[in-house]
């Protein structure tokens, strides 16, 4: 089992014990696009306005303008983390706790909020937090290693790494960074970056020679 | 509460479940002139509605996360928003129990045309040697048929469902009737360039998925979203190119929402006919037929068995050998990504084709087992290219790379460049590995459910490690890297969990007698002359071919002999 699954087997027993009640959501997305198509603007469902702040500036921040395309607040990310959150409240708990974590963490390190913050003062706290989930991971695999595999269980020596005291920042960090990527590189402006060219009626299928050739140059099988 | 008027018509046959072997049965039926009744444990499809082959995730405000983020959650869809399967591996309200020590996921489809509607179609014939792995190596059971009888109906399922290839002459996996094959991708052209340097074969690829007009579909139009379904019908599913057409004949009625609990016997060794729960009402409800052609899938076509108990049969119908239920068997899967820099910076183009591999790897030691230390064969599904991005798409690489620009940058530059192995293996049926009754759980529908048994053995875990050397040895080929899970992480998760390759095979095999077996070679049972299983049930082994094109061509023999005997007055 890899970071992953344990991540979800958390996520699960954390929606199992909750109180969730994703059927009884309505298609808010619909109303959503419908909202958007006649004002224009969107209209916040869930966080303040200086939650969603926060959420804009920390999706700029982990997938920033470039020449190539632009930021994920420019895709939609803090709106697309406000629908869903609108939609289900372990979800919205989640952001709102990690938001109130990191202004918290902030204050306490920077006397600052995040939003308020300078920017390198924003981004060594992500640093921090990246350091801390590298640490993180490798503590979770090494344990699931000490918990799942036979042959390490004869070390009798063996003891598994603390908790890191910066888990609940990582696991926050975590959520809005996957749905921070997510949201761009699902967005017309991500697909457009990452430069996908399919999903598209055609009546033969080929495959372009100059792509082949690139590829064969570069290979162990090029010629000579 | 049993509604049974004294004027119930009467069907000539029954068929329960409209997946592969189903849909084949009302298809070879109907055209015999037979009045056909199908049963159907979820609703009826409509392909405009549940098919969303050609939309992109920004459509949806969610992206494909689903409502309230549930993908987040594990609480998604199996194979994510897009694609078209109803059903998983959990369903609400449908449980199953698994034996302690044991590990097994039930997939279980609930729609007109079942896993027809989102399997990957890869359609391999039996070699002639799998129809006698006994033979070859001393282990498991022969089949009561050769290849040589299959053959003629491999030839049938092909032209009719459309399955694209090349003729290649390997013996481990026999040419059929194909359509013409698309060409290789550019990471395909490499694979195949690795495995010529490891003498390992490798060739086009057999799906069913059509690439000129057949039987009025319309060929592949390379969207590469079949696993959505396909509205076009270009790649098989028994919903559209079996059931709709039968439906035409006007000899075909279907009961959707219908909830097999048993089949119904007289005292005289022979079934009437079925009876099933009624979804909308919960009602009891029957349906007479001359003949039972049960295809609900080999689990619950054995649970429908197991169910059926009566005082001649009190340990399930037709279960005279006492075998019912045992030689349960999945397909062995390990799977291993790479990431090859030759394709680094290539430029870009549509990878999608006929939405599968273009090329794999045909089982190719099969007369080279001396020198393994596992008995039987996989063969090497391939993936990579240009993929539309999805929800989940990058969270590996944001974790490894952080955020900010460099990850950006390094996720532009890795996109398309990383390459992905799956091996698809035979288990050898075993005595630890069989579904029975759980006396203590009922479904909502009152219905007692199976409980599951199952162990892998050193054979299926040695063949797993000879998968993961040889991915190991092509991608180090490619000139790329390995990157998949650490060594030690691996010691503890080597291998598929059972059932969640969804090969599940075995429960009411065909044999040569009665004492060993449920069925016959025709699928028919032993002991009760008009009862048929039609669908995975009847495997004796589960060759590393994908079981669907099988399950296909062994129903259609079985619906043609069935026919006959009814004809002839035996049935």
């Amino acid at each position: 089992m890899d970071r992953r699954a344990v991540l979800r087997g958390i996520a699960l027993a954390i929606t199992a014990s909750g109180t969730l009640e994703l059927e009884a959501a309505q298609h808010v997305h619909e109303e959503t696009a419908a909202e958007k198509a006649k004002t224009g603007a969107y209209k916040l469902k869930e966080f303040t306005d200086g939650e969603f702040k926060t959420l804009q500036r920390l999706a700029e921040l982990i997938v920033p303008a470039d020449k190539v395309s632009g930021s994920a607040k420019d895709a939609g990310a803090a709106e697309f983390i406000d629908t869903l959150s609108s939609q289900n409240a372990t979800l919205a708990d989640i952001f709102h706790g990690g938001l109130a974590w990191m202004d918290a963490e902030m204050r306490k390190r920077y006397t600052s909020s995040f939003a308020a913050a300078k920017a390198e003062q924003q981004t060594a706290m992500l640093d921090i937090l990246v350091e801390a989930g590298r640490i993180e991971a490798e503590r979770q695999s090494e344990q699931l290693v000490y918990e799942k595999a036979s042959v390490y269980k004869d070390f009798s020596n063996y003891t598994v790494k603390r908790q890191n005291e910066l888990a609940a920042g990582v696991q926050f960090f975590d959520w809005v960074r996957k749905m921070t990527v997510d949201a761009f590189y699902t967005s017309p402006m991500g697909i457009k970056d990452l430069g996908y060219l399919g999903n598209k009626a055609l009546s033969k299928y080929e495959v372009p020679k100059e792509a082949l050739e690139y590829a064969l140059k570069r290979s162990p099988f090029a010629q000579g | 509460m049993q509604q049974n008027p004294r004027s119930q018509e009467v069907f000539d046959v029954v068929v329960v479940g409209s997946g592969a072997g189903g849909g084949t049965a009302v298809h070879v039926l109907t055209a015999k002139g037979l009045k056909v009744a199908l049963l159907e444990a979820g609703p009826m499809l409509d392909p405009a509605k549940e098919f969303l082959e050609h939309k992109m995730p920004y459509e949806y405000d969610h992206r494909g996360a689903e409502e309230g983020g549930k993908s987040y959650f594990g609480k998604g869809k199996p194979f994510g928003f897009f694609a078209t399967t109803s059903g998983g591996w959990q369903l609400e309200g449908e449980p199953y129990t698994v034996g302690e020590g044991s590990q097994f996921q039930w997939f279980r489809s609930r729609i007109l045309g079942g896993r027809t509607n989102h399997y990957g179609r890869m359609s391999f014939r039996f070699a002639e040697y799998d129809f006698k792995p006994h033979d070859k190596d001393g282990l498991g059971t022969n089949w009561p048929v050769s290849y040589q009888d299959i053959s003629p109906y491999y030839d049938k399922a092909e032209e009719f469902i459309g399955v694209c290839g090349t003729v290649e002459n390997v013996a481990s996996c026999p040419d059929g009737k194909f359509q013409p094959a698309p060409p290789p991708r550019v990471h395909e052209t490499l694979v195949k360039k690795a495995c010529d340097k490891l003498q390992i074969t490798c060739i086009a690829n057999r799906r069913a998925v059509i690439h000129k007009p057949t039987n009025g579909r319309a060929p592949c139009h390379y969207c590469g979203q079949c696993g959505r379904g396909c509205q076009t019908a270009s790649a098989y599913s028994s919903a559209q190119v079996q059931v709709f057409p039968a439906m035409k004949t006007g000899r075909l009625k279907i009961f959707d929402l219908a909830m097999v609990r048993e089949v119904l016997t007289d005292n005289n060794g022979k079934a009437t006919g079925i009876l099933y729960i009624d979804k909308r009402t919960r009602t009891e409800k029957t349906i007479l037929a001359k003949a039972v052609v049960l295809a609900a899938s080999a689990c619950e076509s054995t649970r429908i068995l197991l169910n059926s108990k009566t005082s001649e049969f009190p340990n399930g119908l037709a279960n005279g050998s006492g075998l019912l239920g045992r030689y349960l068997m999945d397909t062995v899967g390990f799977g291993l990504n790479g990431y090859v820099p030759a394709l680094e910076g290539m430029p870009h183009y549509n990878t999608d084709g006929n939405g599968g591999a273009h090329l794999f790897m045909p089982w190719w030691l099969w007369d080279k087992h001396n020198k393994l230390d596992f008995p039987r064969g996989y063969h090497i599904e391939i993936g990579g290219g240009y993929g539309l991005p999805g929800v989940g798409s990058y969270h590996g690489a944001a974790r490894r790379l952080g955020y900010g620009a460099d990850m950006k940058t390094k996720i532009r530059e890795g996109y398309g460049a990383s390459i992905g192995f799956a091996g698809r293996g035979e288990m050898i049926p075993n005595d630890h590995s069989y579904l029975e009754l759980d006396p203590n759980v009922v479904d909502k529908w009152g219905i007692p459910v199976p409980r599951f048994h199952f162990k892998w053995t050193d054979y299926e875990w040695k063949q797993a490690r000879h998968m993961e050397k040889t991915f190991t040895e092509i991608i180090t080929a490619m000139g790329g890297r390995v990157s998949g899970l650490s060594a030690a992480q691996r010691e503890a998760n080597g291998i598929s969990v059972p059932g969640t390759i969804i090969h599940e095979v075995g429960g009411a095999r065909m044999g040569t007698t009665v004492k060993n077996s449920i069925l016959n070679g025709y699928c028919q049972s032993h002991e009760m002359k008009n009862l048929f299983v039609v669908d995975g049930a009847s495997f004796v082994s589960n060759p590393d071919k994908n079981p669907t094109l099988t399950i296909n061509a062994l129903a259609w023999r079985a619906c043609d002999y069935l026919a006959e005997e009814m004809k002839k007055g035996n049935v």
